[in-house]
């Protein structure tokens, strides 16, 4: 078959008459369904695909009109296409649907009239591509995402309600623990000053320890609480001042500890976008941990700086302390982990675990290094960072 | 110093014991009547007939039986008979929600009871001396 074979130098050449059985060619390999019908809706013209989609030879179609091929309501519609075209005098397209032999399929069809002379249109002219797979994959699409936004919605009411559940927990922990305790602690030092005379050295060595034990689980029952509100609380971006709340932490602790002489080197200006009152919990737990870890050293310097790393704001916290064995660094953010004895340091091993979350929760990151006997440095940002960006 | 008695509001008998042997050993000679629910300090406070108690201080738990320590502050800054009263919030919780909310209805302090008794015989020290001696109170009486 000769269709229409316009050479590589077409350019030069005149160009081929292109004839009818050149178009009627062309229309028939196209996958596309085409189709004529005159005004009162007979079939002038349909092309293979069309032949090949309804079984129907084209000698049989030609006069008949769709009333007399598909049920009433779908040709009521093709109908309705055409004088729609028709009446407009121009292009129009829409989406309209067939049988197919595995149901309804849908196509998006451009139906344009034909017109004489005198402007009357006296045929349309459509042209239908079947867009099922489309709709099907759209349709699965939508499916998917619905069920998704209602497995978020379910996710959320179940995450809100263990919130909630967590909250009362929290609550109630901080009220009805804390209450045996001052029983223990209180009535251990009835015992202390009233039967003093009954009670030898040794009997009341053991009622400190009892004390002391009571202490230490108010201790951990409070940074429990803290690590639940890191958790819960709502965060609240605002400017934050990170020098003057590190100012703050250092004059407390010095007060706190009148006996150690410790030098806070804090640099001026470090500021951020953060949550004040989660940030100085961070800042509570770093520098509380640096001063604690600085307390066997007789010059013992703790300081906050601010470093920039592609652009990311990185705030540090070095002390010349303790330090701490690397290779247990990266057990040193979870809840309850020591890596020093009670013995030695006294602590919940909460406060790192606080610290975490609070900086996770910001989207920031956090960073610990340490050599034993030298100190410790820890390095954190608050901000989220670029995907592959990683703290130094 | 006045010798107007404290209502303390407490329905932890352990506490009790431990808050009045913490006034003694302040020597803070008040007398203390104990309102072990919220119910029970109402009745002191605003009673339906009969005299009212009109004391120098309340020390009012959050968590109560019946009726609960906010709902108490509540009712006691709702009635002319007792709105200028000196009331110290004295609980263990320090969730930020209880402090704002005990402020925002009316306490005058909020103290956390500390775990270690020595630390809450000197918290009930400074609230004595501040409460019975330093401050000057409203003049007793219907809005005063």
């Amino acid at each position: 078959m000769s269709t229409g074979t316009a050479g590589p130098a077409a350019g030069d050449r005149p160009l081929v008459q292109v004839g009818l059985d050149q178009l009627m060619a062309l229309i028939d390999h196209t996958s596309a369904v085409i189709y004529m019908r005159d005004a009162d809706g007979r079939y002038l013209l349909v092309n293979r695909e069309y032949e090949r989609l309804f079984a129907l030879h084209r000698e049989d179609i030609v006069g008949l009109t769709d009333h007399d091929l598909f049920p009433e309501p779908i040709a009521d519609t093709f109908r309705e296409n055409d004088l729609a075209a028709i009446a407009r005098g121009h292009p129009v397209q829409v989406e309209e649907e067939a049988p197919g032999d595995d149901g309804l399929h849908t196509y998006v069809t451009v139906k344009f009239p034909l017109t004489d002379e005198s402007g009357r249109s006296y045929a349309v002219c459509g042209i239908s591509t079947d867009i099922t797979e489309r709709k099907r994959a759209e349709e699965e699409v939508r499916r998917l995402n619905d069920e998704l936004e209602m497995r978020v919605r379910q996710r959320t009411a179940e995450l809100e309600a263990s919130t909630r559940e967590l909250d009362a927990f929290a609550y109630s922990v901080s009220h009805d623990l804390r209450a045996p305790l001052r029983s223990l602690e209180g009535f251990s030092q009835v015992l202390l000053e009233d039967f003093a005379g009954d009670l030898d050295e040794e009997a009341q060595g053991y009622l400190r320890r009892i004390q002391a034990n009571v202490e230490r689980m108010a201790q951990m029952i409070d940074d429990l609480l803290h690590l639940s509100r890191a958790t819960r609380t709502q965060l609240r971006r605002e400017h934050t001042d990170l020098s003057a709340l590190a100012r703050d932490v250092a004059g407390e602790l010095t007060a706190a500890y009148r006996e150690r002489t410790a030098e806070f080197r804090i640099a001026d200006g470090l500021v951020t976008q953060g949550d004040p009152h989660l940030i100085r919990l961070v800042l509570q737990n770093l520098l509380g941990n640096a001063f604690k870890f600085t307390a066997h050293k007789p010059d013992a310097v703790i300081e906050l700086g601010m470093t920039r790393q592609q652009g990311v704001d990185v705030f540090t916290v070095r002390d010349n302390g303790a330090g701490f064995d690397m290779q247990y660094a990266h057990k040193m953010f979870d809840p309850f982990q020591r890596l020093h004895s009670a013995s030695e340091f006294e602590g919940t091993g909460i406060g790192l675990a606080i610290v975490h979350r609070i900086v996770v929760r910001h989207g920031g990151q956090i960073r610990a290094e340490g050599t034993p006997g030298e100190g410790a440095v820890f390095r954190f940002s608050l901000t989220p960072a670029p995907a592959d960006w990683e703290i130094r | 110093m006045s010798n107007r008695p404290i209502l303390l509001v407490e329905d932890n008998p352990d506490d009790v014991l431990l808050t009045k042997r913490a006034f003694t050993k302040n020597r803070i000679r008040n007398e203390i009547v104990v309102a072990a629910d919220g119910e029970q300090a109402l009745r002191h406070l605003l009673p339906a007939e009969g005299e009212a108690l009109h004391p120098a201080l309340v020390l009012l738990d959050i968590k109560l039986p019946k009726i609960d320590g906010l709902e108490v502050l509540r009712r006691i800054r709702d009635d002319d008979r007792t709105r200028h009263l000196p009331v110290v919030v004295l609980t263990t919780s320090n969730e930020e929600r209880d402090i704002v909310t005990s402020y925002r209805l009316g306490a005058n302090s909020f103290v956390r009871k500390p775990v270690v008794f020595e630390e809450f015989v000197n918290a009930v020290n400074a609230l004595g001396v501040y409460w019975l001696l330093i401050n000057e109170p409203a003049p007793a009486g219907p809005g005063g």
